[in-house]
């Protein structure tokens, strides 16, 4: 599904944000991608949505090579994956309802069939009831719930969520872990940038792990 | 594509009720800019038209030197009619001259009784065809005249005609330059206006570009918004000329103008009136447009 060769990513000559880096994902994988501050998670992922560009490299996403293309596809690309933030970006002016109504209508969905597709989004992360409250009344756990939803709602190959539960207690993080191992178990390739130790040994999966943008570590749960 | 252009008009409008503030500064900048270009076009057909009624009643007075004699009178009226820049030919003899004169001195007449018949010189009062009825036509018949009479004087308010052409001349450069500068800068407020309505809603922007949403789908809602502005900038223009023309008139300020009796003020014509609401929509697409276009980065 994902396939980097030799990437490297350079915001300026002297700092190296991803360097060298060759891995491969596949299609249902479940991937944390951990690593110290600054050791290069969010650009990696940038790099997978084409909000960066790699400086060397090359990237395909979907079998299809990422590394140069062009703005015009780059739509395209997003609409095969969704993106979830530590910080939400939900657009505070709007809904419930038309915040993960955003992300069919950008992709030119149909009325009713964006009406029945939120409601199930919605009411897979437990939040159909809140559809004509504003995100700020609600709390962070269920603001990011319903940007899991955006992100869901569109059914993703891929999934991208970066620290999705960095500002969340740990109760709202385990809610959060369960509808990513749905999503997960319904095919969805899903790559989680985290800092937090723990959810690993909860939920035991594939580690990479960047030092300073260089792949140091790419472990599998060992079997049973 | 019909749900398309429902989705883009319903973002577009709803846009517009989120920042009714910055919606309406931009409604009105092109509002004050269309009115102004649109009252100097008006003051500019008016003087204009004012200009065409009053060059009408120029006509040259030819005063002879001697009065031309009854048997050759036909022949030089016949002469005069056929050159082309004289469209009327009306001759005055001493005696018609006299008579006016006693008409307008009314009950003060009697003073000329001792006068002789033939004190004031005969003339030939011509009218001009309106395409001769500027200072090159005029200095024509001049010449043609000093070629078939023997003259006198002339009259035809020749410095009043020169300086009138002019002021209506420079009047209509005046209008050009001052209309395309006010133009330029509402669309430049129009487009920096937009660009703060973009600039507050730039998280949108960002989430819409984040879920897969094509360029062409961001920008026709924006695009539409100015559109819509501009119209509604165009027609409040309209309507603000229409109240303060209406009111020029029932205030009859028109008396002001040293018009003649039947002169009526013109407005603009239903084609300049769309037109003007027509030109608020360019205003406001193209004001978007170039703001979009540094904008919206994927
Ligand atoms: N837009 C940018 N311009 C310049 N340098 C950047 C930019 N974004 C990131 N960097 C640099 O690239 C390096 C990697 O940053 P990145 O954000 O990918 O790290 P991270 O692993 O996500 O860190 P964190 O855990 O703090 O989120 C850092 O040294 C950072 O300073
Ligand atoms: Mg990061």
């Amino acid at each position: 599904m994902i396939q980097l060769y030799n990437v490297t990513k350079k915001y300026s000559s002297d700092s190296v944000a991803v360097k060298d880096l060759t891995l491969q994902i596949d299609k249902g994988d479940f991937v944390y991608i951990t690593g110290a501050s600054g050791a290069g998670k969010t650009t990696f992922l940038r790099m997978l949505y084409a909000a960066e560009k790699p400086t060397r490299g090359q990237i395909l996403v979907d079998r299809k090579n990422i590394t140069r293309i062009r703005g015009n596809q780059i739509p395209y690309l997003r609409r095969k994956i969704g993106v979830v933030f530590q910080d939400f970006k939900l657009l505070q002016s709007r809904t419930v309802y038309e915040n993960v109504a955003f992300a069919l209508e950008a992709q030119g969905k149909k009325r009713y069939e964006v009406s029945k597709k939120v409601y199930q989004a919605l009411k897979e992360v437990g939040l159909e009831h809140r559809l004509q409250r504003k995100p700020l009344e609600l709390s962070g756990g269920e603001q990011q719930r319903i940007a899991i939803a955006r992100a869901l709602v569109v059914d993703p190959l891929i999934l991208l969520a970066d620290e999705p539960s960095g500002n969340l207690d740990l109760g709202v993080t385990l809610e959060i872990m369960e509808l990513f191992k749905r999503a997960n178990a319904r095919g969805t390739t899903v790559l989680l940038a985290t800092h937090d130790h723990s959810l690993n040994q909860r939920f035991p999966r594939r580690i990479i792990t960047l030092d300073k943008g260089k792949l140091v570590g790419d472990q599998r749960p060992l079997p049973g | 594509m019909l749900e398309n252009i429902r989705y883009f008009i319903l973002r577009a409008l709803r846009n517009m009720r989120q920042w009714p503030f910055l919606c309406s500064a931009a409604i009105l900048t092109m509002a004050v800019a269309l009115a102004t270009v649109a009252t100097f076009f008006l003051v500019v057909i008016n003087v204009e038209q004012l200009a065409q009624r009053w060059t009408e009643e120029i006509q040259v007075i030819a005063y002879l030197r001697k009065p031309v004699p009854q048997r050759d009178l036909a022949g030089i009226i016949e002469t005069l009619k056929n050159y082309p820049e004289i469209a009327e030919v009306h001759y005055v003899s001493q005696q018609d001259a006299m008579a006016r004169f006693r008409t307008r001195l009314a009950d003060d007449a009697s003073l000329l009784d001792s006068m002789d018949a033939d004190v004031l010189p005969a003339s030939f009062e011509l009218g001009i065809r309106p395409s001769f009825r500027n200072q090159e036509g005029i200095d024509r018949i001049i010449e043609r005249l000093e070629n078939t009479l023997e003259l006198d004087d002339l009259r035809y308010g020749q410095k009043w005609l020169e300086r009138f052409n002019s002021f209506v001349n420079m009047l209509r450069f005046v209008g050009l330059v001052l209309g395309s500068f006010l133009l330029l800068a509402a669309l430049f407020i129009v487009s920096n206006t937009i660009k703060l309505t973009l600039y507050a809603r730039r998280d949108e922007l960002e989430i819409m570009a984040l879920v897969g949403a094509t360029m062409r789908f961001i920008k026709v809602p924006f695009l539409l918004e100015g559109a819509i502005q501009g119209f509604l900038g165009g027609l409040i223009s309209l309507l603000f000329l229409m109240l303060s023309f209406n009111l020029l008139i029932s205030r009859s300020l028109t008396s002001f103008w040293l018009t003649p009796g039947d002169f009526q003020l013109l407005f603009l014509t239903l084609n300049q009136q769309l037109g003007l609401v027509f030109s608020g929509v360019v205003l406001g697409v193209l004001g978007s447009l170039s703001s979009l276009r540094r904008f919206v980065r994927i």
